[in-house]
């Protein structure tokens, strides 16, 4: 029975503007390229309301963001990012440097400090001097430059995997050997499918489907063997130097 | 100590502090309003309510269906009321929520297609615009704090595409080849999925409406809320159908042997 | 606060090719604050078994002797030693026994099964703080870092690992997770059960 008391007085509604759409994205760093990859299932509590909703999405040729947390901020800070580049372009005659999307991202998101978008941003795509980047932030606009990052709903399930296995933490090298600093391109993509298969089995809001997008610097040698990957689309906007692919996979959808 | 920084280093009220007997263990107040003692109101809650809607896409377009039923809490209170709303030419959107709200939004949609009409600059809103439209509308409330309580679903044909999209009063938006609101989410979502998924593009339009009927009418058997008479939208390449108001056959013979479910006492 | 959270540790336990893993961390702590950095939560119950139980530290210490004691009246009373699947079921039994009033442990078990032709065959299985029973084929995993553990096992395991290769995912699997747990941690305790050693090696942890 419930507490005849509290049918006395009248129900306090509240109005919550926030939701979780579970999820979760992934950036890694290479010397020459970025690999930002989420699954595409949206939910809320245990519905799953679509198996296909992006939540990776090209901002320029050289820059990828993954945005988790509620779709709706998400797609909207997407949606605001984007026009400030546009307007860069419009005063510039250029896109913006990566490094420059990041600072901007962290003085939108701290310019809602005290409404925030309950998003978790991670951006990734290539420096100006050529080399692979990821920026991770929260959603009031903390950021640092990483090689990885994990973020969204099975971030504790895929970080300390990352941890393991692109910055080999808790192995010691072979004598007279060291760690490799930056590993391939091939064994980033592995990586990347072996933690969404594993956050997959283990966490019910992931699954669906896999979305990376892959970002290749300047004359990067593995361009060949990305056009030669069959379920690989090139997704490069204009001419530039950079060249941005998807490759997308199925993950299971129970 | 008073701990309203508002309140610091304002007079007392002489009038009801007449002896001057200060220190007051509650001093009489008289400054202004601490503007942040309640917060800023404007949460409301839905009064007049719909129920489920469900949608589907199939070979020729899109499908859709919701029952006549506003309630007012738990009585059912309107027994003839249009869900279903066509926007334009190609477009209709369905409703669950709050009934006024939805109203408000038909108003505001009906007043745009008017206006594009009226501009006669060979251009005409289809259902992604008015999708994308009804979000911006649904996420600029819900960042007032003074939502539109709706769960609106739109779908439409133009140019030869298919379009089926959801939008919530948080501004949560999604598209799918099924979708459901409301309870129909958790009830017929399962039903519309297995028969649907796989198959948009060869479902004909009469296993399209037995689908959805069967879902109407599990979902008349199990919410409390909802209503046996339904209407059911088509939009196609040759434009939008809103039917008349459908009845729904049920049969309740099982519950006459199972005590607690018919009317037996004992 | 939790308490299931209040002490910390964490356990893991996996399956390899005729023998079996468990370890867990080292650490006690009274919340954020660090403790001690050797807390014991992995007991031997018998030369085939070991039980491992994350929880509130007082209970762990509770809840082990009245495991012993009851294993050491099973073998009183059948004059022979007890089977894991056998342990397991006395481990969810003598939770569930406080269904209302739950010692906060969630056990893990891991041991070698004697086959009625001589040879053995490795058991895993872990229970909540009530004993529902979870017997797994693979791993299982318990305790403030099991997010992180299933993260980690989900991605290192594979089928019939060697004991040495066994030790060597084990480790890094539950190295590499209490390193990302504000409560686990502290420095590691692994054993690897085969037919005929137990080999028991205590590991040098991050101590932040």
């Amino acid at each position: 029975m419930p507490d005849m008391n509290s049918l006395a007085h009248p129900q306090q509604h509240q109005f919550n503007p926030y939701t979780e759409n579970g999820g979760t994205i992934l950036a890694i760093a290479g010397e020459d390229f970025t690999v930002i990859a989420g699954d595409t299932r949206q939910s809320e509590g245990y519905s799953i309301q679509t198996r296909y909703a992006p939540k990776v999405f090209r901002l320029t040729d050289k820059a990828v963001l993954a945005v988790n947390g509620f779709a709706a901020d998400g797609n909207m800070f997407v949606k605001k990012v984007r026009q400030r580049l546009e307007w860069y372009r419009h005063a510039h005659a250029k896109d913006m440097p990566l490094r420059a999307i990041a600072r901007l991202i962290q003085t939108m998101l701290y310019a809602r400090r005290f409404f925030p978008f309950y998003v978790y941003n991670i951006l990734g795509g290539i420096e100006e001097d050529g080399s692979g980047a990821v920026y991770s932030f929260d959603p009031v606009g903390s950021y640092e430059r990483e090689a990885c990052r994990a973020a969204g709903a099975a971030q504790s399930l895929v970080q300390p995997f990352l941890d393991n296995q692109i910055y080999f933490k808790n192995q010691t090298p072979a004598q007279d050997t060291s760690h490799p600093v930056h590993l391939p391109l091939h064994s980033v993509l592995a990586l990347v499918i072996d933690s969404f298969t594993g956050a997959t089995e283990r966490h019910i809001e992931v699954g669906d489907g896999l979305e990376m997008y892959v970002v290749l610097a300047r004359g990067n040698p593995a361009l060949q063997s990305l056009q030669d990957l069959p379920g690989a689309e090139e997704v490069t906007g204009t001419q530039a130097e950079e060249r941005v692919f998807v490759i997308r996979r199925d993950l299971k959808k129970d | 100590m008073d701990h309203f920084p508002t309140n610091w280093g304002r007079p007392r009220n002489d009038l009801s502090d007449a002896y001057g007997t200060f220190p007051l263990a509650q001093r009489p107040y008289n400054g202004g309003k601490d503007m942040f003692a309640e917060g800023v109101k404007h949460t409301q809650q839905p009064i007049v309510t719909g129920t489920s809607v469900l949608a589907i896409k199939y070979k020729d377009g899109i499908m859709m269906a919701a029952d006549n039923l506003a309630s007012y809490g738990s009585l059912a209170r309107f027994k003839s009321i249009q869900r279903l709303h066509p926007v334009g030419k190609y477009t209709v959107i369905g409703a669950g929520g709050d009934m006024s709200d939805f109203q408000y939004i038909q108003s505001i949609l009906d007043d745009t297609i008017i206006e594009e009409f009226a501009a006669s600059d060979g251009h005409t809103l289809g259902p992604v615009e008015i999708h994308e439209y009804l979000s911006q509308i649904m996420y600029a409330r819900r960042s007032k704090i003074d939502p539109l309580w709706n769960s609106l679903i739109v779908g439409g044909v133009k140019d030869g595409k298919r379009f089926l999209a959801y939008v919530d009063l948080l501004g949560t938006t999604y598209s799918a080849s099924t979708i459901a609101t409301g309870y129909g989410a958790f009830i017929a979502q399962p039903l519309l999925r297995k028969a649907v998924e796989g198959n948009e593009n060869t479902l004909t339009e009469d296993a399209a409406m037995a689908i959805l009927e069967e879902s109407m009418r599990v979902l008349y058997y199990r919410d409390a809320r909802s209503l046996d008479k339904y209407q059911l939208a088509k939009i196609t390449a040759d434009g939008i159908t809103v039917s008349e108001s459908r009845h729904l056959q049920t049969s309740w013979s099982f519950a006459e042997g199972i005590r607690g479910y018919g009317a037996q006492t004992q | 606060m939790s308490i299931m959270e209040l002490n910390g540790g964490s356990v893991i336990a996996m399956v390899g090719k005729d023998c079996v893993a468990i370890a867990s961390d080292l650490r006690l702590g009274n919340q954020a604050l660090g403790l001690s950095s050797n807390f014991q939560r992995i007991f031997p119950v018998t030369d085939r078994i070991y039980v491992g139980l994350p929880g509130l530290g007082t209970d762990v210490h509770t809840l082990w002797e009245k495991f012993r004691f009851r294993v050491n009246m099973y073998t009183i009373k059948e004059e022979r030693e007890i089977e894991p699947e056998t342990f397991a079921h006395l481990v969810s039994s003598t939770l569930y026994e406080h269904r209302f009033g739950p010692y906060f442990i969630e056990p893990v078990i891991a041991g070698l099964a004697k086959t009625p032709s001589g040879g053995v065959k490795p058991f895993i299985a872990a229970t909540d703080l009530i004993g529902c029973l979870n017997f797994a084929k693979d791993f299982v995993v318990a305790g403030t870092a099991s997010s992180k553990l299933f993260g980690m096992a989900e991605g290192l395991w594979e089928p019939d690992l060697e004991p040495e290769d066994l030790f060597e995912t084990i480790s890094q699997a539950l190295m590499n997770a209490v390193d990302r747990d504000a409560y686990s941690g502290w420095g590691c305790v692994v054993h690897v059960i085969t037919k005929d050693k137990i080999v028991t090696r205590t590991l040098k942890g991050r101590m932040d």
